[in-house]
């Protein structure tokens, strides 16, 4: 079986994905064009005050039901059509629907007229469909074939080698026997036949063309992003290196390993480890930022997200007890589904918000997480009696490096890539996050922010 | 005397890590590159290793590990990992890396002592099992 695809359809997946969606678009059509077809009938009669002989009107009321059930079958064909080489694939199926309405459309041209029905223009519309589907050689030979059937069918009435079915009421003369109405008609409509086939053709091509040069260049891009992730996490590893050699001596030298140190040193030497902690979270961060946008594939897990979450607040219980933090965590879901989703991703995500609410709710704060679902989709609502987050701030939160107006002194620390990530995450997984602050948790000058996280199940 | 073997390809790691078990008594021995890590752990028999991932050697730490367990060598592993790659950027994530625990650098000297005392309390029980 010839292939059909023509040379200009590189990518399979999208282009299959094209043929098939015009395929059935065009069984769509048809019902559309089974539609007018019956009320030009109706209508050419009642209203146009045109009259059919019964030859006419029985072969054309056929003709209407043919292309209807002709539809149908197609319709149920439709369903079991693959995209396998070598066998009848949808562009078979394409070529199969034009050859069925391209018969269909010149037995309804013989039947209203042939040269004296206007009808045959819709052979023009045809070929400009098939352009955009069919490879050049075929839709060139279809046209062919239909010049070559038409003029065979003008002529043979002309040399009255078969009747003539002429719409009375249409035409006060009768044109089929005027030489020079037959050619002048017959020729125009070749040539405008072959130059719809030509142009669609080329036009159909030229934008194929672009389209790849398009997704060329997209590849070409985010090929370009990957090799600059790959760049910054070598990068980084680089200076993580030496940077937990740094923090291991100093470490070793606060634990007095070595030997007593005094109030002023031990005093600057825990500055110095605190801020070479902060730059070693900031690398973390950024790795873990570049590893998301480097790996397009999440891990497929089962995940049940109260064990990822009471595992985070087990990690937490220090900070938590030293800072007389109140947390509750309610499991109010009626499903309990587990989701399906990255579990180590997941697992950053959420102890990047809880780390978050321990961070700024403060001593004496308040947090709690709820955990609610529906069929379909749970949802984890993360909420502290914190600084919260300003009004201006609310909408920028999740962005690269942002950090909240309020925070930017250095009591608090952190790279502002730690929601960024977040966001990512949930996204990954077709899930969304949203904030708002105040929250139901807000005391008198702490306003709090609670985070929504809605992750589909399965 | 337990002693603790250190693989790993940066002698600053070598020397700090070693400094914080010293100093809780137990003997340690060290390595800088894969080759000289066989050797010692084949020499010394410790009761524990700390191997680094240490990407950059032409044979890696996972490659160590794997080979030590061929060996028969059960001796229990600590894996000095960084975050990248303990989470499948550079290596197949069901590769098997037949290590008992990984640990990301750098880590406190409270954290290195309680997880090599777990895991040597670990291998006692195997060991008194057997």
């Amino acid at each position: 079986m010839i292939s059909l695809v023509p040379s200009w359809a590189n990518r399979y997946a999208d282009y299959w994905d094209t043929i098939q969606k015009r395929n059935l678009w065009l069984i769509n059509l048809r019902f559309g064009a089974v539609v007018i077809l019956t009320g030009f009938l109706i209508s050419s009669i009642l209203i146009l005050n045109l009259s059919f002989d019964k030859t006419q009107f029985i072969a054309l009321v056929v003709i209407t039901l043919l292309i209807l059930f002709y539809n149908l079958m197609l319709k149920r064909l439709s369903r079991f059509i693959k995209t396998i080489p070598g066998h009848f694939n949808p562009l078979h199926f394409s070529l199969l629907q034009m050859i069925l309405d391209l018969s269909a459309l010149m037995l309804i041209v013989y039947f209203t007229g042939s040269i004296e029905t206007p009808l045959f223009m819709f052979f023009v519309f045809h070929m400009i469909i098939g352009s955009l589907i069919l490879p050049g050689f075929v839709i060139f030979s279809i046209a062919g074939t239909i010049v070559f059937v038409f003029n065979i069918l003008i002529f043979s009435e002309y040399f009255f080698l078969i009747p003539h079915h002429s719409i009375s009421g249409l035409l006060t003369i009768p044109l089929y026997t005027n030489i020079k109405f037959i050619l002048s008609y017959d020729v125009i409509f070749c040539c405008v036949m072959f130059i719809s086939v030509f142009l669609a053709n080329r036009i159909a091509n030229q934008l194929y063309t672009i389209e790849q040069k398009l997704i060329e260049s997209l590849d070409k891009l985010s090929e370009a992003e990957a090799e600059k992730q790959k760049y910054i996490v070598g990068i980084v590893h680089e200076i993580k290196t030496p940077l937990t050699a740094v923090h291991s001596y100093l470490d070793i030298v606060l634990k007095k390993i070595l030997g007593p140190l005094n109030s002023n040193i031990e005093e600057r030497l825990l500055r110095a480890r605190t801020r070479s902690n902060e730059a070693i979270e900031m690398i973390n961060d950024v790795l873990k930022v570049s590893k998301l946008r480097l790996l397009d594939e999440i891990a497929i897990d089962e995940v049940e997200l109260s064990e990822v979450i009471v595992k985070i607040v087990k990690k937490q219980t220090i900070n938590l007890r030293a800072k007389h933090i109140m947390l509750n965590f309610f499991d109010g879901r009626t499903f309990k589904k587990k989701i399906k989703g990255d579990k180590f991703l997941l697992e950053i995500a959420f102890s990047n918000l809880i780390g978050n609410a321990v961070k700024y709710v403060g001593t004496n704060g308040l947090i709690e997480l709820d955990l609610l679902d529906n069929e379909n989709e749970i949802e984890i609502e993360i909420a502290d009696s914190g600084i919260g987050i300003p009004a201006a701030d609310l909408d920028k939160i999740f962005s690269d490096f942002f950090r909240g107006s309020n925070i930017k002194d250095r009591s608090y620390e952190g790279t502002g890539l730690g929601l960024s990530i977040v966001k990512q995450i949930i996204e990954r997984h077709k899930g969304n996050i949203s904030v708002a602050s105040p929250s139901k948790l807000q005391m008198p000058g702490r306003p709090g922010a609670s985070f929504k996280i809605r992750l589909p199940y399965i | 005397m337990i002693t603790i073997a250190i693989i790993d390809d940066d002698p600053d790691i070598l020397d700090a890590s070693g400094l914080v078990l010293m100093s809780k008594g137990y003997k340690v021995v060290t390595a800088a590159n894969p080759e000289d890590g066989y050797k010692i752990v084949k020499e010394n028999s410790p009761d524990l290793i700390i191997l680094d991932v240490m990407m950059n050697e032409p044979d890696d730490g996972f490659f160590l590990a794997q080979k030590f367990r061929r060996e028969k060598i059960t001796t229990p592993i600590i894996m000095y990992t960084s975050i990248s790659k303990a989470s499948g950027l550079d290596y197949g994530v069901n590769e098997l890396i037949p290590v008992d625990e990984f640990v990301e650098k750098p880590i406190s000297p409270e954290q290195l002592i309680e997880k090599v005392e777990k895991l040597l309390k670990k291998k006692e029980a195997r060991d008194a099992r057997i």
